[in-house]
């Protein structure tokens, strides 16, 4: 069955931006009748799903096999509950097919405020939302993958296959299991838990205490985080639909490395990336040349958690530039603007410079091993502000470990610093700072995985302290809302208690929760209380001798190296770069920083 | 300059008008068929469209205009990487840009599910008055210029530009009085002051 686009017109219509949902993209999925067909289904809106390029790698992995591989977006509430109102089933984009009717649906979790609008899509595909109310009938594989997987156990009652890493290759081989085994048998399960990368939730069970604190795992599988070693000949899409409607990122995008030298402790991309892996120059011109001919797209941007890092960057600027067509423009990373400029074209109409301190004080920025220092910043702002940018964005953490009130109006000699930067000289314009502030989050699988998140009443007092520190002319402030960290923090270390509580807040009417006006902070407090769940538990420090609800997953890093780094937070001794010490995470042996080789 | 007809088809004519504009813009790149730009700071394609169509009406008589120096078959090499939706019709050179979001001053549609009723005395009337789109009385009886019935299908010309009528805004209107509902409006025609293409 296919679902008809024109008779959904009506429907259309009356909807925001109606081209999210008719498929057509150029460069869209021709899928050929397949033996099995994958459904890559992304829990946000269009715009933010088609910027994504992890998404793009997956399908593509599947495609390469032989299958089929079609997308399918969370739809805006607008049209979401016009389909439903219909009898309409959520469908995939190319091939318009019901989301019930494929053999494996693979959610793409990056970030923790999504988990509602998977159990939204689900429901409007007409899924039963837990594992439970789907065995022994025919329904897709239910499977979630990315950055959230490393700790997918508030989800771990609602889907059947969790993918832990990279899924460049280990994705597709389940598919292959899958046909092998005539469909999703016991069998089935039990295979693809033996694979690298593969965890099968209902094959491990957790043991409480009288307490209710996780005491033990039971499981024949250890789950261990895939990773490709190989990133140059890793797969990756040459060609890549263009989306209908703009989206948040409007540009080709190579990934230039994997991972990041740096281990900022508060960054969870830091460490479960690891290890750093890098693509040749050639790879990734051959790459955005390929990307730029087949999407017409007129601007390349290059990847990486830290790209400034990537040691040939000087050359690959320089082949990117003798090889797209003139006229194309790249994004470089801020700290790097003043060293490349004259050499290339950037965007002109960009006149904004974006750092990231992350904490006020250098006592700070060493308790979370953040390496810039006020003089990097100054002097890259300063010679941008020479070749003509004149505004500046700053990006600071609030609530970190051991923060206290000077930490935070350090901000303010920041500001004052680039202030007297920019007026040494006469300029055009008028200097514009924003500064944003948004709250420490602590993650599993880093340092801070036992931190405390601050309180409300504690973020409130901090914020007023920023709001009178920084009332100065030409300076902007924002900061998050605390209700959403905090929501982000209680799944971020949640584990299956939380089953209840997620199930229980959509059906009250929560979904797009990351997206400030849809979250329903009402809903999301009655869902907590009807469930008999205190979110407190989950924000609290947790104590170094529990077992954390992620403990059973190996990211191959030692739980031992967390906590190492999180006494020499204490102590606020900084952990330079891999790239210039092998600092002994426990990755060593799959590490080409370890061995040597930058 | 290259002036061309194209359609808005098979989910096409979901797109909004700036998105079509970036997407004849990039389809362009992709078939390496230059295109000018305007000077200034924001220096911007220089790609010409006629008026935007409403969000939901298919056409199969677009028109546009670009500044370039290609030499092939725009037509071939346009087709060749734009969107199923997006297809060039026919093509020319021109001297200048024909400005088609001025010249077309009206255009044919064709809609199926309208009751019949009766056209001559529909077109005899000398004024019929509609509230519009934001909430403002017209009378649209001097945008309409032919009604017509063939077989299952309406077929009806509008005037367009400064004496637009949105071809849906007619059809709700008539569902209204006569009953049906216009399924399938298509444009099958702009109609211009001057010629297709000088």
């Amino acid at each position: 069955m296919t679902v008809n686009i024109d008779e959904l017109k009506d429907i259309l219509l009356k909807v925001e931006k109606p081209s999210r949902y008719t498929g057509g993209e150029y460069g869209e999925v021709k899928c050929p009748p397949s033996p099995f067909y994958f459904c890559m289904a992304f829990p946000d809106l269009y715009e933010v799903g088609m910027s994504n390029l992890g998404i793009k790698i997956v399908a593509e992995s599947f495609i390469k096999r032989g299958y089929a591989a079609d997308y399918c977006f969370a739809p805006y509430t607008d049209f979401g509950d016009a389909i439903k109102a219909a009898g309409v089933p959520l469908y995939s984009l190319a091939l318009k097919k019901p989301l019930a009717e494929f053999d494996m649906i693979g959610f793409s979790l990056q970030f923790e405020l999504c988990y509602t609008n998977l159990l939204y899509m689900l429901d409007l595909a007409g899924i039963p939302l837990r594992r439970a109310d789907r065995a022994g009938k025919k329904y897709p594989v239910i499977a979630v993958g990315g950055p959230c997987a490393v700790n997918p156990e508030p989800l771990a009652d609602f889907v059947d296959i969790v993918f832990i890493g990279d899924g460049e290759s280990v994705d597709a081989d389940v598919a292959g299991i899958y046909l092998e085994c005539g469909g999703a048998t016991e069998e089935f399960y039990r295979r693809a838990a033996e694979l690298e990368g593969v965890y099968v939730p209902a094959l491990m069970e957790v043991k409480y205490d009288k307490e209710g604190h996780i005491c033990g795992f039971e499981s024949n599988f250890k789950p261990r985080r895939a990773i490709v070693c190989d990133l140059d000949n890793a797969i990756f899409p040459s060609s890549q639909p263009v989306p209908n409607c703009e989206s948040v990122f409007d540009r080709s995008i190579i990934e230039v490395m994997r991972g990041c030298y740096r281990g900022c402790r508060f960054c969870q991309a830091g460490f479960i990336y690891r290890p750093v892996r890098q693509r040749s120059v050639e790879t990734l011109t051959r790459q955005a040349c390929s990307l730029i001919a087949s999407t017409g797209y007129d601007e390349v941007s290059l990847n990486s958690l830290s790209t400034g890092d990537y040691p040939h960057l000087r050359e690959l600027l320089r082949s990117l530039k003798g090889s797209l067509p003139e006229g194309v423009t790249l994004a470089l990373p801020s700290l790097r603007v003043d060293s490349f400029d004259s050499e290339f074209a950037q965007d002109a109409r960009k006149i904004s410079l974006t750092f990231a301190p992350e904490a006020g004080s250098q006592r700070l920025r060493d308790v979370i091993n953040k390496d810039i220092t006020e003089e990097e910043i100054l002097s890259a702002a300063e010679s941008a502000f020479d070749i003509g940018y004149s505004a500046v964005k700053l990006y600071f953490m609030l609530g970190l470990p051991t923060e206290n009130d000077d930490d935070l109006k350090a901000i303010r000699r920041i500001c004052d610093l680039i202030k007297s930067a920019y007026g040494r000289k006469k300029r055009a314009k008028s200097l514009r700072i924003s500064v944003s502030v948004s709250t420490f989050i602590p993650k599993p699988f880093t340092p801070f995985q036992w931190e405390a998140q601050c309180t409300g009443e504690e973020v409130e007092r901090k914020q007023n302290i920023l709001k009178q520190t920084l009332y100065i002319k030409g300076v902007t402030l924002s900061w998050s809302d605390y209700f959403t960290s905090r929501l982000e923090a209680v799944f971020a270390r949640g584990d299956r208690k939380l089953a209840p509580v997620l199930e229980r807040a959509y059906r009250l009417g929560c979904r797009f929760d990351g997206w400030t006006k849809e979250l329903k902070k009402d809903l999301w407090e009655q869902a907590f209380e009807e469930c008999g769940v205190d979110p407190g538990i989950y924000t609290r420090e947790r104590g170094t001798d529990e077992i954390l609800p992620w403990d059973f997953i190996d990211i191959g890093i030692d739980k031992k190296f967390f906590a190492r780094e999180r006494q020499r937070a204490y102590s606020g001794v900084v952990t330079g770069s891999c790239k210039n010490a092998c600092s002994g995470c426990g990755l060593q042996k799959k590490c080409p920083a370890a061995r040597g080789e930058i | 300059m290259i002036a061309f007809k194209y359609t808005k088809t098979d989910g096409a004519e979901y797109l909004s008008h700036l998105d079509l504009l970036r997407h004849i813009y990039r389809t362009m790149r992709r078939a390496d068929i230059d295109v000018a730009y305007s000077g200034g700071y924001h220096a911007h394609p220089r790609i010409f469209l006629n008026n935007p169509l409403g969000t939901g009406i298919k056409s199969v008589a677009e028109y546009g205009a670009v500044e370039s120096t290609f030499a092939g078959d725009f037509m071939e090499a346009f087709n060749s990487r734009s969107p199923d939706g997006v297809k060039v019709t026919k093509w020319a050179y021109v001297k200048e840009n024909p400005n088609y979001a001025n010249c077309i001053v009206k255009c044919t549609y064709t809609a199926e599910g309208i009751q019949p009723f009766d056209i001559d005395n529909f077109l005899s009337e000398k004024s019929i008055v509609i509230t519009d789109l934001r909430g403002r009385e017209v009378d649209i009886r001097p945008r309409i210029y032919t009604v017509e019935r063939r077989g299952d299908r309406l077929l009806f010309t509008l005037g367009c530009g400064e004496n637009n009528l949105r071809p849906d805004l007619f059809c709700s209107y008539l569902e209204k009085r006569f009953g049906g509902h216009a399924e399938d409006i298509i444009k099958t025609a702009s109609i211009m002051s001057g010629d297709e293409f000088v």
